[in-house]
C-alpha cells in the first residue's frame, strides 16, 4: 500500500476566539494521483481545509500530513509550500507588474535555478497551458481564463506532486471555466498529480474521482439513492455516480471513517 | 527574470513615488556632502594658515574662543624665538576687516624686517617700508581691482599698495599684509600678536618643540593640525557639531521618507506578499526583496545627492565673500560618508516594513483587501 498523498484526522479550526468554528473534526485521506472534489455550502469549512493542506494555516487540533510533512507541527512549511504543493486560487493572484512568464518563474526562486533555466521552464509551462506567445503579456492584458491558466502554470512551476485548487473557475464564464477544468484534469492525468479541488458546483465535482461533502466543518455522508450506494470491501461507500460524470478513480478509493475520506 | 529585475519592477510600478523618495533622501545626502565639503574646505584653509610661511606649527592663546581673539604678548614671541630648538618664530597679528565684498578680509600684521624671511612670492612691487603701506594678496588685488601703485582703504584708512604677493594659502592670498605696528594700532591691540608661526631648528622634532613650548608657556597652545584648532578656536568644534546636527536631521528625515515609502509599498502589496509566501518564498527572501528595494532607492539617492552636493558646494563659491576664504575640499571620506548614510537610511527605513512583511501570515495577507 502506497503512502497517502494527504492524510488528515480530527482537524479542528476556529476563528475569532472560537466563535466561528470552521472545522470540527474533519477527516480526509487522499491517494496519490487521486482527484478529489470537496463540496459543500458556503461556510462549511472547505476552503479552510484547503488552506490547511496548503500549509497556509495551522489547525487548532488534529493531525495533517502531506508530502511527508507533518503540517500541524508547523515546521518546514515554507519548504513544503515551495516543493510539494501548488495552489490555484479563485482569483488568479498574479502579480500585475510582472509578465506571465515572470509570474510563473516566481516559485522557482526557491529551487535555486538560474535565470535562464527559470525562463525556459516558465515558457515550457506556458506552452503546456496553451499560452504560447503570451509569455510577455502582463495580467491586465490577459483574459480571465488566460490568467487562470497562467496561475495553473505557476502552481506547476516547481513540479509539486499535489495540486490544490480553490474554486478555480469561480470567477470565469462557463466556457473559460470548462477549459480551465479540462486543463487541470489533463495535467493531473499526464503528471499523475494529486488534485484536491474545492467547489460548490456539482457539475465540476462530478468530474472528480471522488467527492467529499462537507457540512459544518465535517465530512458527511449524504443520504443517496440506492443506485449510488456500492458495497466496497468491508463497508459502504458513497460514490458520486448519481451526481453526473464520474471519471474512473486513479486508484480504487479505500473506505475510511464511515465511507467519507 | 533575475531578482534585481523583480526589485526594479516593484520600484518602477510607482514611478512618481519612487522619484519623490529618491529626491527626499538625496536632499539629505546633498546636505551631508555639501556641508562636508565646506567644512573640509574650511579646515583645509585653517590648516594652510597654521603652516603659512613654511611654519611647522602655530602658537596661540590657549582657550581662546576664536583664533582672532587670541592675544600673545610680544615678550612671549621673543622668548619662543630665543629657544635653542626654534629656528624662526614670527609673531603675526590678524585683524579681520570688512573690505569690498569680503566681510572676512584678513590683514596680517608682520614686523617688516621679519617679513623678509617669509617665503612670500612677490608678483609685483616691493616689501613694506612705511606704516601706511600694504601688500595685497593676488586674489584680493583681483577682487578689489587694484594693483601695485594704487591705493586701498582698510579700516577707514588709506594705504599705498606697494606690492602684490602669492602665499599659496587662500586666507593670505585673499587678504593683505601690513606692518605689525600699524595693524596693532588699527586693532587696538598694542604689544600683542594673534599667534606665532614657529619653524623648528633643523634636526629637532617639531612635535617635541611644540610640547616644550606648551610646557614652558602654559597659557599658550601649539597648533600643528586642524584637530588641534579646538584648543584656540571653539568655532571649529561648533562648526563640526552643527554639521553633525544638520546631517543627522537630514538623514533622519531621509530615513522617515524611506520608511514611509516602504511601508506604503508593503501595505499596498500585502496580498502579493501573501502570494509569494503561499507559493513557497522564504521569509528571508521577502526580507531581501524589501531590503534590496530600499537599498536601490538609497543608492540612487546617494549618487544623485553626491552629485548635487558637489555642485551645491561649488555654487557657494559664486558668493564673493565666501570664495575669499573658502575652497570646498572633497576628501574620499565625504563620499564614503554619503554611501554609508545611504545604506544606513535604507536599512533604518526598510527594517520595520520588511519585518512586517515577513511576519505576515500568508493567509491573512491573501485575504487583505
Amino acid at each position: 500500500m502506497s503512502e497517502l498523498a494527504i492524510s488528515a484526522v480530527g482537524l479542528r479550526k476556529s476563528f475569532e476566539g472560537g466563535r466561528i468554528v470552521a472545522l470540527a473534526g474533519m477527516d480526509l485521506e487522499v491517494e496519490p494521483g487521486e482527484f478529489v472534489a470537496i463540496v459543500g455550502p458556503s461556510g462549511c469549512g472547505k476552503s479552510t481545509l484547503l488552506h490547511l493542506i496548503a500549509a497556509l494555516d495551522l489547525p487548532d487540533a488534529g493531525t495533517i500530513r502531506a508530502g511527508g510533512h507533518d503540517l500541524a507541527a508547523g515546521r518546514e512549511l515554507t519548504h513544503y509550500r515551495a516543493r510539494h504543493v501548488g495552489m490555484v486560487f479563485q482569483l488568479h493572484n498574479l502579480l500585475p507588474a510582472l509578465t506571465a512568464s515572470e509570474n510563473v518563474q516566481l516559485p522557482m526562486f526557491e529551487l535555486g535555478l538560474r535565470a535562464r533555466e527559470r525562463r525556459q521552464r516558465a515558457e515550457s509551462l506556458l506552452g503546456l497551458v496553451g499560452l504560447v506567445g503570451r509569455a510577455g503579456s502582463r495580467p491586465p492584458q490577459l483574459s480571465g481564463g488566460e490568467r487562470q491558466r497562467v496561475a495553473i502554470a505557476r502552481a506547476l512551476a516547481n513540479e509539486p506532486p499535489i495540486l490544490l485548487a480553490d474554486e478555480p473557475t469561480g470567477s470565469l464564464d462557463s466556457t473559460a471555466g470548462t477549459r480551465v477544468l479540462d486543463l487541470l484534469d489533463e495535467l493531473r492525468r499526464a503528471r499523475e498529480l494529486t488534485l484536491v479541488l474545492v467547489t460548490h458546483d456539482a457539475a465540476i465535482a462530478a468530474r472528480a474521482d471522488r467527492v467529499v461533502h462537507m457540512l459544518d466543518g465535517r465530512a458527511i455522508q449524504l443520504p443517496a439513492p440506492a443506485s449510488t450506494l456500492t458495497s466496497q470491501g468491508n463497508g459502504v461507500g458513497w460514490r458520486p455516480v448519481a451526481h453526473g460524470v464520474n471519471a474512473a478513480p486513479a486508484k480504487r478509493p479505500r473506505l475510511r471513517h464511515g465511507g467519507v475520506r | 527574470m533575475s531578482f534585481s529585475v523583480l526589485v526594479l519592477r516593484n520600484l518602477f510600478r510607482q514611478r512618481v513615488r519612487t522619484l519623490l523618495t529618491v529626491l527626499g533622501i538625496s536632499i539629505g545626502i546633498t546636505t551631508v556632502v555639501a556641508l562636508g565639503a565646506i567644512t573640509s574646505g574650511l579646515k583645509s584653509s585653517m590648516g594652510e594658515l597654521v603652516h603659512g610661511g613654511g611654519a611647522d606649527f602655530m602658537v596661540a592663546q590657549a582657550g581662546a574662543s576664536d583664533l582672532t581673539f587670541s592675544a600673545v604678548g610680544e615678550e612671549d614671541v621673543a622668548a619662543i624665538a630665543a629657544r635653542a630648538d626654534v629656528s624662526r618664530a614670527t609673531g603675526v597679528l590678524i585683524e579681520v576687516a570688512d573690505v569690498g565684498s569680503n566681510p572676512y578680509f584678513m590683514i596680517f600684521g608682520y614686523a617688516p624686517d621679519e617679513l623678509r624671511g617669509e617665503p612670500l612670492e612677490l608678483l609685483s612691487g616691493r616689501l613694506l617700508d612705511a606704516p601706511q603701506e600694504v601688500l595685497l594678496g593676488a586674489d584680493a588685488a583681483a577682487a578689489l581691482g587694484v594693483s601695485t601703485g594704487d591705493r586701498v582703504e582698510l579700516e577707514r584708512e588709506t594705504f599705498d599698495v606697494v606690492g602684490v604677493y602669492r602665499a599659496g594659502d587662500r586666507l593670505r592670498d585673499s587678504g593683505a599684509v601690513a606692518p605689525l605696528a600699524t595693524v596693532q594700532r588699527l586693532a587696538s591691540k598694542q604689544d600683542v600678536v594673534t599667534g606665532v608661526f614657529v619653524v623648528a631648528r633643523a634636526g629637532a622634532d617639531a612635535e617635541a618643540v611644540a610640547a616644550g613650548i606648551e610646557l614652558e608657556f602654559p597659557h599658550l597652545a601649539a597648533i600643528a593640525t586642524v584637530d588641534d584648532y579646538a584648543e584656540v578656536d571653539q568655532g571649529v568644534e561648533i562648526m563640526d557639531a552643527l554639521t553633525l546636527a544638520i546631517s543627522v536631521l537630514a538623514v533622519g528625515i531621509g530615513a522617515i521618507g524611506v520608511m514611509n515609502t516602504m511601508i506604503m509599498s508593503v501595505f499596498e502589496r500585502t496580498r502579493e506578499l501573501g502570494v509569494l509566501r503561499a507559493i513557497g518564498w522564504r521569509g528571508s527572501r521577502i526580507l531581501r526583496l524589501i531590503g534590496a528595494e530600499a537599498l536601490f532607492l538609497c543608492g540612487l539617492a546617494a549618487v544623485a545627492g553626491t552629485l548635487v552636493g558637489v555642485a551645491a558646494s561649488r555654487a557657494v563659491l559664486l558668493v564673493p565673500s565666501v570664495s575669499a576664504f573658502l575652497e570646498p575640499a572633497y576628501p574620499l571620506s565625504i563620499f564614503l560618508r554619503a554611501l554609508l548614510v545611504g545604506v544606513a537610511v535604507a536599512l533604518a527605513g526598510a527594517a520595520y516594513p520588511a519585518l512586517r512583511a515577513v511576519r505576515l501570515s500568508p493567509l491573512e495577507a491573501l485575504r487583505y483587501e
